[in-house]
């Protein structure tokens, strides 16, 4: 199999803008689902409203594009009723941290062993440029024209509220460790969270003073940097994986009748 | 073969079981909760039966549709404002065709309403409830054993429809215990008809509109309209075959009553006086058999547990002057539906002041 093989090329071009950074995820999933072995008999894709929502119906899977915000119950329902199946969940930050809050909150208490990878371009891009749950505080968008009133959501502080949950930050720039933490996301036997800075140059770069989508990305370069090794917490602006303890639910061998250690997923 | 108590509520979840369902999602609320609870008690020495509490009802509906993409005959069971939480999830339920079923054991509304008494106020949210158009197919059984019954109906409904199917449901009749032998009750089941996620096809469900391929067709009236007549065609179809109903009491009568659900058996002491048309399936209407019926009668009384939901819906069928006896703030006794019929001054002069055995000739369909 090759990495072209996880995705319908048929269907490209995509329907994203020109320079947006939801492709550049696309990409670095197909291939570590090609490293990985995950096929369409064990694995689907649930997305949400949004762009990046339109990620499923450009791979070579089964997979449910949700109504707004709820693509954790739908994940976590297939996951209950077929614990064999890898689900992998691709959202942007408003559909999960702001409509579909109360669902995260739930599922990393729960910890059910799906993956959810995050386009997290601070903004509301598909409507036009709004204020998101992410949004820095003091941006200028289109709902906010003196710039954005509230702090964001701490999504590292949310998902960490489980001890045995994963977490990571990584960037569209940051290909090599992106890959990295999907392909660790995925293995991880838990609620895994990757959240993935990413850029959205139509509907907020432009307005917030960058002049290409090249520009977003090389800002990634110069402001992020990675934790130092075995952080146990990502300052603003750190890339890095913040792992919690393995839950002994899913260590093979030792689980409960019910639990799933075989998944599939090595 | 055994006769025992037991409770509407009791009696959903048996028959959910009985069609097949391994997978219920819900959320606590009055006065369902005994079929979440039962539900975790049957889960519990059942594992093929998964069980989830959720966070919210919106969760609860949302995790029914993803259950069954994935294999599971799915449902979940509320009252009225957690049944007003899933209505976008029935709604992309009946878009991307997804059979599950929803129990909705109500309550009176609006808001928080009156927990918990008895109401019939949701009729029009099992129809309208979501945006958009959309051919819903709702049962309402009136007694334990037909609330076993029907669940099982909903489930095959709702494979053969590949929609949500709604059991209405309400305070008086979840919470009431009759005796019962369910064993007798035999309604053969309908076998899953959607290929469950990952056996090899690569299908999009989407609730945008969009083309098979899965390219998005949202500007393109044509499609929609297509998909929409084909999908609204085939769940009237459908429905056809489950067009229960009862017609019965006094059919001599001068006067029709239409009654359902809890509101046909407070109601029963009335049968030396008219003649009863229940329909058992809300939605579709049954048209073409209370048109057939109502041409009989003179007068047409619609006693229901709301202001008119049901009596609006027959006068626009028939176009004709129907009466009203609304049971309204969970009053679902013989005294109101009197009241209700001395106000339009048609109570019965020797109206008997309790329990009728005339309901010979009587006939239930389905």
């Amino acid at each position: 199999m090759a990495v072209k093989d996880k995705l319908k090329t048929d269907l490209f071009p995509t329907i994203w803008c020109p320079g947006c950074g939801i492709g550049l995820i696309m990409q670095q999933l197909a291939t570590v689902m090609d490293d990985l072995g995950l096929d369409k008999l064990n694995t689907v894709l649930i997305t949400g409203i949004g762009c990046t929502g339109r990620m499923g119906a450009y791979m070579n899977f089964e997979s449910v594009y949700t109504l707004h915000g709820r693509t954790l119950p739908v994940a976590e329902a297939i996951k209950m009723v077929r614990p064999e199946l890898n689900v992998i969940v691709v959202s942007g930050d408003g559909d999960t941290a702001s409509i579909g809050g109360n669902h995260l909150l739930h599922s990393i208490r729960r910890n059910p062993n799906i993956t959810v990878i995050c386009n997290n371009n601070e903004i509301y891009g598909l409507t036009g440029g709004q204020t998101g749950p992410t949004t820095p505080q003091g941006t200028n968008t289109i709902s906010s024209p003196a710039g954005a009133t509230y702090s964001p959501i701490n999504l590292q502080g949310l998902v960490n509220t489980n001890p045995n949950s994963y977490y990571a930050k990584t960037t569209v720039y940051h290909q090599g460790p992106m890959r990295k933490a999907i392909k660790e996301a995925i293995e991880w036997p838990g609620f895994a969270f990757v959240d993935v800075a990413s850029q959205c140059i139509e509907n907020n770069g432009r307005r917030i003073g960058f002049s290409s989508a090249n520009d977003m990305l090389q800002s990634y370069r110069t402001e992020y940097k990675a934790a130092p090794p075995g952080s146990t917490h990502l300052e603003p602006h750190q890339t890095g994986i913040v792992k919690g303890q393995v839950p002994a639910a899913a260590v093979p061998d030792t689980g409960p009748a019910g639990a799933a250690p075989d998944n599939g997923k090595n | 073969m055994t006769k025992r108590l037991v409770q509407g509520n009791e009696a959903v979840l048996l028959g959910a079981i009985k069609a097949g369902a391994t997978y219920f999602a819900g959320y606590p609320i009055s006065p369902s909760s005994e079929i979440l609870a039962q539900a975790s008690v049957y889960a519990a020495s059942h594992p093929e039966f998964r069980f989830l509490q959720e966070e919210d009802e919106i969760a609860s509906a949302n995790a029914i549709l993803g259950g069954s993409l994935a294999g599971a005959k799915s449902f979940t069971a509320t009252s009225g404002p957690g049944f007003s939480l899933m209505q976008e999830a029935i709604g992309y339920g009946h878009k991307v065709g997804i059979p599950c079923v929803i129990i909705n054991v109500m309550r009176v509304g609006p808001g928080t309403g009156m927990p918990t008494m008895p109401g019939q106020g949701d009729l029009n949210q099992t129809r309208y409830g979501s945006t958009g158009d959309y051919t819903s197919i709702v049962f309402y059984p009136s007694t334990v054993a037909e609330c076993y019954e029907y669940t099982i109906h909903a489930f095959n409904a709702a494979e053969e429809s590949r929609s949500p199917v709604i059991i209405l449901s309400d305070a008086f009749l979840g919470h009431l215990n009759e005796v019962a032998d369910l064993d007798t009750i035999d309604v053969p089941v309908i076998p899953r008809t959607l290929e469950p996620l990952a056996k090899g096809s690569t299908r999009l469900f989407s609730g945008v509109a969009t083309y098979a391929d899965g390219e998005p067709a949202t500007a393109d009236a044509d499609e929609y309209i297509r998909q929409y007549h084909e999908s609204r065609d085939h769940r009237l179809k459908v429905a056809e075959k489950y067009a229960f109903h009862e017609y019965g009491w006094n059919k001599d009568a001068e006067t029709l009553v239409i009654a359902f659900g809890i509101t046909r058996r407070v109601a029963q002491p009335l049968a030396p006086h008219f003649a009863l048309f229940r329909p058992i399936r809300i939605w579709p209407t049954l048209d073409k058999e209370l048109t057939e019926v109502a041409a009989r009668y003179k007068k047409i009384i619609v006693i229901e547990g709301s202001d008119g939901q049901y009596a609006n819906v027959v006068e626009r069928m028939l176009l004709r002057r129907v009466e009203r006896v609304p049971l309204l703030g969970g009053r679902m006794s013989l005294e109101a539906i009197r009241e209700g019929l001395d106000a339009i001054g048609m109570l019965p002069a020797e109206s008997e002041p309790s329990g009728s055995p005339a309901t010979a000739g009587s006939h239930r369909v389905g």
